[in-house]
């Protein structure tokens, strides 16, 4: 469960450049639920996801992780809680390190790091078992450098680090983006298929409207750092690419005028 | 060259080795451009230097100089996570600092050791001239501990959640990795093996001198570069054995240029010999790599 009250961030405040990011953002998502969230460039999606998972402090506001209090948490502590697979492939791994050793940096999420071989020989089975669902091959290339992979080989190295140990959330941020369509696709049905399997609590910033309504149980849009959209069960169900489109540009429009107004 | 210039230049390249091995953790592993050595290298000495003439064991003052050395480099790391003082900046607060503490260790500007134990004095006993062989065994057999040691970290949990903070921060913290406790950790291991480096050279040059760290950066970084040039490799456990080596080659090949009396160098020169190597080695792989393109490109 994640819960989410009045977060606001500005950056840059008082300075001619201030921006007003996240502007009292509140969103409820139940365990086990797979959320896509839409919004234009700029709205905050990324700077939302980046406040979950510790990546920065939210200015005012409060948000909870399966009942725990993470508002003043770092990253790291976090960890624990929080899995997430970035836009670029480059950031969610370690290039210098090879598949084995990103593996079991990903092993010990959140836990205490000791002496103790980093990776033993019963965890390379492991790993070498978890490599062949991605059907790359990867498994006979375990200490090859993984600056070595694709972008899309890496994203799939990085899908499979997140979901090695349990979180209580999983944060996309267009961990698609990045990838030639075909590539993309793979991924996606990666994704399902980790989501389905952990029951994970999960959170996907798209730019793509079809994936935001072919994936997950629930599409909530972003804009100007407030949810105005959010739908689920069978009105998403009965939806289509236009009519989400459709809210997207008058929400948009309606969230224009209301600013007016307040102005006014 | 003498053997026994030869001897020599393979004792100080040992000794070296172990400053090398710190700079490679601070530098590459770390990815903290980190001056502290020109203070943490004679603070050892000077530590061990006092303890010696003090009466202590030499083994002891080994040990209290690393852990003198391992709190200057947690000063310097804690200066730059804690206080956000940019990381160079932050290192040469503390090798300035040091320069003073370094004196106040001494209580003079150089403390002498001639007759006084040393880690190499049970072996070499009555017969001075096995101090030749004696010394750089001894300095070998700690090189290949360290260097042994530092793999088998690195190769462990908490060893790899440093390479990951140095190669990839952020990856690291959403990984649940404190990187700044790893960045505390990482400079003083450097910068205890530093001093470990300046403890040894104080007991081979029978004293110690406030002005003995002049330079020891640039040697570290020289030998780190060398080895890297020579035997480029991405597994750790070449990299270590490439910085030793390094460090090695490097004051061989000094010592040869300084014997060589044709070339006309003197000890004064040094500083700009290692300038001029260090240089050299920064643009052999790029020329190495316009020569095989060139190659590549003309077939015969
Ligand atoms: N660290 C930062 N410092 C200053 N401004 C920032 C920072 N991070 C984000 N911003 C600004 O915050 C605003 C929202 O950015 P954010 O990345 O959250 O948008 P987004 O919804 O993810 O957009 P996109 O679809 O383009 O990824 C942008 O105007 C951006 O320039
Ligand atoms: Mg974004």
């Amino acid at each position: 469960m994640m819960h989410a009250k009045g977060l606001l961030k500005t950056f840059n405040p008082g300075t001619p450049i201030e921006n007003r990011v996240l502007r009292g953002l509140d969103l409820h998502i139940e365990t086990g639920q797979f959320v896509t969230v839409i919004g234009s460039n700029g709205a905050g999606k990324s700077t939302f996801l980046n406040a979950i998972s510790g990546d920065l402090l939210v200015d005012s506001g409060s948000l909870h992780l399966d009942g725990q209090d993470v508002t003043r948490q770092n990253a790291w502590q976090r960890a624990g809680l929080v899995a997430r697979v970035f836009q670029d492939p480059m950031a969610g791994t370690c290039e210098a390190l090879t598949i084995e050793e990103n593996l079991a940096l990903a092993w010990q999420r959140g836990e205490r790091r000791g002496l103790g071989r980093a990776v033993k020989a019963e965890l390379r089975e492991l790993f070498r078992e978890k490599l062949s669902i991605l059907k790359l091959g990867l498994e006979n290339r375990l200490t090859d450098r993984i600056g070595l992979l694709s972008g899309g080989q890496r994203q799939a190295v990085s899908l499979l680090m997140a979901s090695l140990k349990p979180s209580r959330m999983l944060l996309l941020d267009e961990h698609t983006a990045a990838l030639d369509p075909k590539t993309a696709a793979f991924v996606l049905e990666l994704t399902d298929q980790v989501v389905a399997e952990g029951k994970l609590t999960t959170l996907m910033v798209t730019h793509s409207m079809r994936q935001a309504l072919d994936h997950g149980d629930r599409t909530v849009m972003l804009h100007q750092g407030r949810v105005v959209l959010d739908v689920s069960g069978e009105e998403r169900a009965r939806m289509d690419v236009p009519d989400l489109l459709a809210m997207f540009e008058r929400t948009r429009g309606e969230a224009i005028t209301d600013d007016a107004l307040l102005l006014g | 060259m003498s053997l026994i210039s030869l001897m020599g230049a393979l004792e100080i390249g040992l000794i070296f080795a172990l400053v090398a091995l710190g700079v490679l953790i601070s530098f590459r592993i770390l990815n903290f451009p980190d001056l502290t050595a020109d203070g943490s290298f004679p603070l050892g000495g000077a530590v061990a230097a006092i303890m010696i003439a003090g009466g202590q064991s030499p083994w002891l003052a080994c040990a209290a100089a690393m852990l003198a050395g391992a709190a200057a480099g947690w000063v310097t790391a804690w200066l730059n996570v804690r206080l956000n003082i940019l990381q160079l900046l932050a290192s040469i607060l503390v090798m300035i600092a040091l320069y003073s503490i370094n004196l106040r260790v001494m209580g003079a500007p150089n403390v002498a050791l001639i007759g006084s134990p040393t880690v190499f004095s049970p072996l070499i006993g009555e017969v001075s001239e096995r101090a030749m062989w004696v010394q750089p065994g001894v300095l070998a057999a700690i090189v290949v501990a360290a260097k042994l040691l530092l793999d088998a970290y690195f190769a462990s949990q908490s060893g790899l959640a440093m390479r990951a903070t140095g190669a990839n921060p952020r990856m690291a913290r959403a990984q649940g990795i404190s990187t700044n406790r790893a960045i505390l950790t990482g400079m003083a291991l450097s910068n205890a093996l530093i001093a470990l480096g300046g403890a040894l050279y104080v007991q081979t040059q029978g004293g110690a001198d406030i002005s003995m760290g002049v330079g020891t950066i640039v040697v570290g970084l020289a030998a780190v570069i060398i080895g890297e040039t020579l035997i480029p490799s991405r597994s750790l456990w070449v990299i270590t054995l490439a910085t030793v080596l390094g460090a090695i080659l490097y004051r061989l090949f000094i010592a040869l240029a300084l014997s060589a009396d044709f070339i006309g160098l003197q000890a004064q020169d040094l500083n700009l010999v290692t300038a001029v190597l260090v240089g050299l080695a920064l643009v052999l792989p790029t020329l190495k790599a316009k020569l095989r393109k060139t190659v590549k490109g003309n077939p015969a």
